[in-house]
C-alpha cells in the first residue's frame, strides 16, 4: 500500500471511527483500524463487532493494500502532525508515514487477522433525510434505558410504517417520541442499540443529503454517499436488540386534568434553581394553580435548605400539586426547540406529558414522584 | 378409516421425534469434538472470540447446519476456518462434506434486575406486562396467600392451572375489591403460560373486552377479532360483571365461549358477585358461568392479614416492629390493597426521616386508613351502594312504582337502613318519599324472613353489605 493524502481528509476519517472501538481485551487487533487503499480512495474500518463504521477519504493512490494500526495511536500522532500532504507506505505490516520534515515507522498486525465486515444484502432499505433523522434521533437517544436489565429497552425503537417513522426511546420512568414523516413501502421496526445511534450521530449529523437505511434480519446498515461522486462516504453497520419493544402507545395519556402553557426559558431556569436545593432525593415540586394563573416550584432538602418560586402561566382545568425529579423535566425540557412548552397532567401520580407549541412530531412522557 | 390415517401420524411423528433425539445428542459431542481440535490451531483469542455460542444445529445429508451468534461470527468462520472445520468434520464422520452457516442471536443476557425498592419514584407499569399475554409477571401463586377466606378459590385456581380446560370449565371467581381476584387470576395464567409454551394465554380486563369489540365493529372487522378469540387456549376475563347491560358485547362474548368451551378451552372469569348476581346478564350466559366451578374470596382472617403484611415487608425490604406490624393487621381489614397502603405510607415516612416508625408514630400515619369515613355506613352509602349493585340510578329507588325490578331493591334498601342504621320505621318512610310506615315494617319484616331463608338473597344483602362498608 503506497499512497498520498492530505492531513485533514485523514485526521477527520481518523476521528470518527476511532470512536467505534471500545476496549476489547480477549481480542487485541479491535483496536486497530484496517486501512485499505483503493484507487483514489482510502477506506478506513473500525468495529467492536457489535457496530462497524467503514469510512472513505478521498486520497492519491500509488500502489494498493491493506494495513492494521491502533488507532488510537495513529489518530493522536496524526493530529499532531503539520497542515501538508502526508506520504503513507506500508512495509512488511508497518506504516511509514512522512509529512514534511517527520519520518515515522509505525508498527502494525497483519491485515488477516481483522474481522470480516458482514455484508448487509440490500434487499429491504429506504432513504431518509440525513439533518432531519440524525436530528430527530438526538432528542431521543439519551432516553434510553442506560440498564442491561431489559435489553429491549436499552436501545431506540425506529418503527417505519408506510408515510412516517416514530423513534422512541423510554427508561421506564419517561418516554420520548419524534414522528418524522418518510416515504416508506414496507412497515417494519427495529430496536438499535444505544451506542450504535450515537455513532450514527456522531458521524453523520452535520451532513447533507440522504441517509440510506437497509435492513436485513438481525442486522441494519446506515449509508450515506459523498457530496461529489456517487461512493458511499461511509457505512454503519449496526447488530439489532432481539426482543419485543413494549407497547408504548398504551402509556401516552389522551385525557387530562390540567394543561398549561409556559416559556420555556423560564421554566428551566426555575427548574435549575429548584434542583439546586432537591438534595440527594432530586424531588421538586410543581404547584399549579390554574385558576391564579401560576405555578409555584419548590424544593427543599435538610442540608442546603430550601427554595419557592413561582412563574407566570397560561393554564386550563383544576389546580394540582405533584412531585417530579427535577432531571427527568429537565431532560424533556432541553429536547423541546420553541419558545413556549405545554405541560398536561393526565391525573395525580399519573403519566404527564410535555410538549413543544407548534410542533406535533415530539412527545415526552415522564412520570412523577409518589408524594402521599 | 379414519383411526388407521391418525394412527400412521403418530407413528411418524414418533419416529421423527426419536431420530432427532439422538441426533442432537450426537450432533452436540460431535461439535464438541471439532472444538477441541481446533483449540489446538488458533489462538486463545480468537477461540474465544469466534467460536463462543456455536454448535450444529442438525446435519442435513452431506451438509451440517452450524449456528453461530452474530454476523461476525459467520463472515469469520465461513471465510477464514471453513477449511479446517470442513477438514475435522469430515475425519470425524465421512458423510460430512459440506457446511452451512446460520445466525442464531442468542438472547440477550438479562442481568438480574435488582429491583430497588424505590416506591417514589413511579415507572410505567403497563411495560411490566407481557405483550403477547397481557399478563403482568408479578402476579404468581408463590406470592399468594392461603387462608380460610380464599382456600377454595386457591385449590381450584391450582386446578386448574395444573389441567388447563379438563378440570373446571369455566372457573368464576367472585369476591369484593382489593381481595387478590385479579392476582389469582393472573397467577394461573402465568404458571400456564410458563408450564405449556405452546399455549396461549390471554388475559383481558372487561374494559379492554368492550373496546375491543366496539373498535372491531367500528372498523368492520369483527370476524377477525372473532377468529383471534376462538384460537386462545386459555382466556381469562377480568371484572365480567362491566359486561352488564353491553349486549352486544354479551352477545359477542357468548359464541367466543362457546366456541371454546366446545374445543375444551379453560374460560377463567372474575367478578365482585356470583353470576346470579349479576344484572342485566343475559340468561344463557349466566347458566354458562354457572356451569362450571364458582369459588368464592372473602376477607382474611387477622392472622392471614399479618401474613400478608410479613410477606409484603419482605418484598420493600422494611422493616418493622412487631407490635407495629399487629397494629396495623388488626386495625386495617378492608382489604389487601390498604394493607399494602398502609404499608407504604410507613415506607415513604421512614425513608425520608431515616428511622423506622415505632408503634406511636404509626398510630398517627394510619389515621386515616383505621378510623376511615368509609367505615361507618350512612343513608346515602347504603341508597348508592343498593342501586349501583341492582344497575339502577339512585332515584330509582324513589320513584312511585311496583314495578319488580324496583321494588326488591327498594325493600333491600328500606331493610339496610333499619338493620344498620336503626332507622325508625316512619323515618325510612319518610326517606322513601313520604310512604306509610307500615310499608318500611312490611319491607323490613319481608326482607328479614327472606334472608334467613333464601340463600341467593343472602348472598346478595352480603355483597352490598361489604360494598358499604369498604367504600
Amino acid at each position: 500500500m503506497k499512497l498520498e493524502i492530505l492531513k485533514n481528509n485523514l485526521k477527520t476519517a481518523l476521528n470518527i471511527v476511532e470512536k467505534v472501538v471500545g476496549k476489547n481485551i480477549s481480542l487485541p487487533i479491535l483496536d486497530n483500524v484496517l486501512m485499505s487503499a483503493e484507487d483514489n480512495l482510502l477506506l478506513l474500518t473500525a468495529t467492536d463487532l457489535e457496530t462497524a463504521i467503514k469510512y472513505w477519504v478521498p486520497c492519491k493512490g500509488i500502489k494498493k493494500g491493506k494495513a492494521v494500526i491502533p488507532v488510537r495511536f495513529l489518530s493522536s500522532f496524526i493530529s499532531l502532525l503539520p497542515e501538508e500532504k502526508i506520504n503513507i507506505e506500508e512495509k512488511k505490516q508497518n506504516l511509514l508515514v512522512e509529512c514534511k520534515e517527520y519520518k515515522t515507522q509505525i508498527q502494525g498486525f497483519n491485515p488477516e487477522d481483522f474481522p470480516l465486515i458482514p455484508e448487509v444484502s440490500d434487499s429491504d432499505q429506504l432513504l431518509i433525510d440525513n439533518k432531519k433523522f440524525c436530528q430527530g434521533l438526538s432528542q431521543i437517544i439519551d432516553i434510553a434505558s442506560p440498564s442491561q436489565a431489559r435489553p429491549e429497552i436499552s436501545g431506540v425503537y425506529l418503527h417505519f410504517s408506510s408515510n412516517s417513522l416514530k423513534i422512541v426511546a423510554t427508561d421506564s420512568f419517561r418516554l420520548a417520541e419524534k414522528t418524522l414523516t418518510i416515504e416508506n413501502k414496507k412497515e417494519c421496526s427495529i430496536i438499535l442499540p444505544q451506542k450504535s445511534a450515537r455513532e450514527i450521530i456522531n458521524t453523520f449529523s452535520d451532513k447533507e443529503g440522504d441517509l440510506k437505511i437497509c435492513f436485513s434480519s438481525n442486522q441494519t446498515l446506515f449509508e450515506l454517499s459523498m457530496k461529489e461522486f456517487k461512493h458511499p462516504q461511509a457505512q454503519i453497520f449496526s447488530r439489532l436488540i432481539e426482543g419485543e419493544y413494549p407497547n408504548y402507545q398504551d402509556i401516552i395519556p389522551l385525557k387530562f386534568k390540567t394543561n398549561i402553557i409556559i416559556k420555556k426559558e423560564e421554566f428551566l431556569n426555575h427548574l435549575k434553581t429548584a434542583s439546586l436545593f432537591s438534595g440527594k432525593v432530586s424531588e421538586i415540586k410543581l404547584n399549579i394553580d390554574p385558576s391564579e394563573k401560576v405555578m409555584e416550584v419548590f424544593a427543599k432538602s435538610p442540608e442546603v435548605g430550601e427554595s419557592t418560586s413561582s412563574l407566570e402561566i397560561k393554564a386550563s382545568g383544576s389546580p394540582v400539586e405533584m412531585a417530579f425529579n427535577h432531571k427527568f423535566l429537565i431532560d424533556g425540557i432541553n429536547n423541546i426547540k420553541s419558545s413556549e412548552v405545554s405541560f398536561s397532567v393526565s391525573e395525580e401520580e399519573g403519566p404527564c406529558i410535555l410538549k413543544p407549541i407548534g410542533d406535533e412530531s415530539y412527545l415526552y412522557v415522564v412520570m412523577p414522584i409518589k408524594t402521599a | 378409516m379414519n383411526k388407521i390415517f391418525l394412527l400412521t401420524r403418530w407413528v411418524k411423528f414418533n419416529t421423527v421425534n426419536h431420530c432427532y433425539q439422538f441426533l442432537s445428542m450426537d450432533t452436540k459431542e460431535l461439535w464438541q469434538s471439532v472444538l477441541t481440535q481446533i483449540q489446538f490451531d488458533i489462538s486463545k483469542a480468537n477461540f474465544a472470540t469466534w467460536f463462543q455460542n456455536t454448535e450444529i444445529v442438525s446435519i442435513k445429508d452431506d451438509k451440517a447446519i452450524v449456528s453461530v451468534p452474530n454476523a461476525f461470527s459467520k463472515e469469520w468462520l465461513s471465510n477464514k476456518y471453513n477449511k479446517l472445520i470442513a477438514k475435522i468434520l469430515h475425519e470425524l464422520d465421512d458423510k460430512i462434506r459440506d457446511i452451512e452457516y446460520i445466525i442464531k442471536p442468542q438472547g440477550v443476557k438479562k442481568e438480574p434486575s435488582i429491583e430497588k425498592p424505590n416506591i417514589e419514584q413511579l415507572n410505567f407499569e403497563e411495560f411490566k406486562i407481557d405483550k403477547e399475554t397481557n399478563l403482568n409477571p408479578r402476579y404468581s401463586f408463590d406470592g399468594f396467600v392461603v387462608g380460610s377466606f380464599n382456600e377454595l378459590a386457591h385449590a381450584a385456581a391450582w386446578a386448574v392451572s395444573e389441567n388447563p380446560g379438563l378440570t373446571y370449565n369455566p372457573l368464576f371467581i367472585y369476591g369484593g375489591v382489593g381481595l387478590g381476584k385479579t392476582h389469582l387470576l393472573q397467577a394461573v395464567g402465568n404458571k400456564i403460560a410458563l408450564a405449556h409454551k405452546k399455549k396461549k394465554v390471554r388475559y383481558l380486563s372487561s374494559e379492554k373486552f368492550i373496546t375491543n369489540i366496539v373498535n372491531a365493529i367500528r372498523n368492520h372487522n369483527i370476524d377477525v377479532f372473532k377468529n383471534t378469540l376462538t384460537q386462545i387456549d386459555v382466556l381469562i376475563i377480568d371484572d365480567v360483571q362491566f359486561l352488564a347491560g353491553k349486549n352486544k358485547t354479551q352477545e359477542e362474548f357468548f359464541h367466543a365461549f362457546n366456541a371454546l368451551y366446545e374445543k375444551n378451552k379453560q374460560i377463567i372469569l372474575s367478578s365482585d358477585r356470583p353470576p346470579n348476581a349479576i344484572p342485566e346478564l343475559e340468561e344463557r350466559l349466566r347458566s354458562r358461568f354457572e356451569g362450571g366451578m364458582i369459588a368464592d374470596i372473602s376477607f382474611p382472617d387477622y392472622e392471614t392479614r399479618l401474613v400478608i403484611l410479613k410477606n409484603k415487608i419482605q418484598e420493600k425490604r422494611l422493616n418493622l416492629p412487631e407490635d407495629v406490624l399487629d397494629y396495623i393487621a388488626s386495625n386495617v381489614k378492608k382489604n389487601i390493597r390498604e394493607l399494602e397502603g398502609a404499608l407504604n405510607r410507613l415506607l415513604i415516612h421512614s425513608r425520608m426521616n431515616g428511622s423506622l416508625p415505632n408503634l406511636d408514630t404509626a398510630k398517627r400515619l394510619l389515621k386515616s386508613y383505621v378510623f376511615s369515613p368509609f367505615d361507618v355506613a350512612n343513608y346515602k352509602k347504603i341508597i348508592e351502594s343498593v342501586a349501583k349493585f341492582y344497575n339502577l340510578e339512585e332515584k330509582d329507588l324513589f320513584e312511585v312504582t311496583r314495578k319488580k325490578e324496583i321494588v326488591k331493591p327498594r325493600q333491600i334498601a328500606m331493610f339496610l337502613l333499619r338493620r344498620e342504621l336503626k332507622y325508625s320505621f316512619p323515618a325510612i318512610a319518610r326517606k322513601f318519599g313520604g310512604k306509610d310506615h307500615t310499608t318500611a315494617i312490611y319491607a323490613c319484616r319481608k326482607m328479614g324472613q327472606e334472608f334467613e331463608a333464601n340463600n341467593r338473597l343472602t348472598e346478595e344483602i352480603n355483597l352490598i353489605k361489604q360494598r358499604i362498608y369498604s367504600g
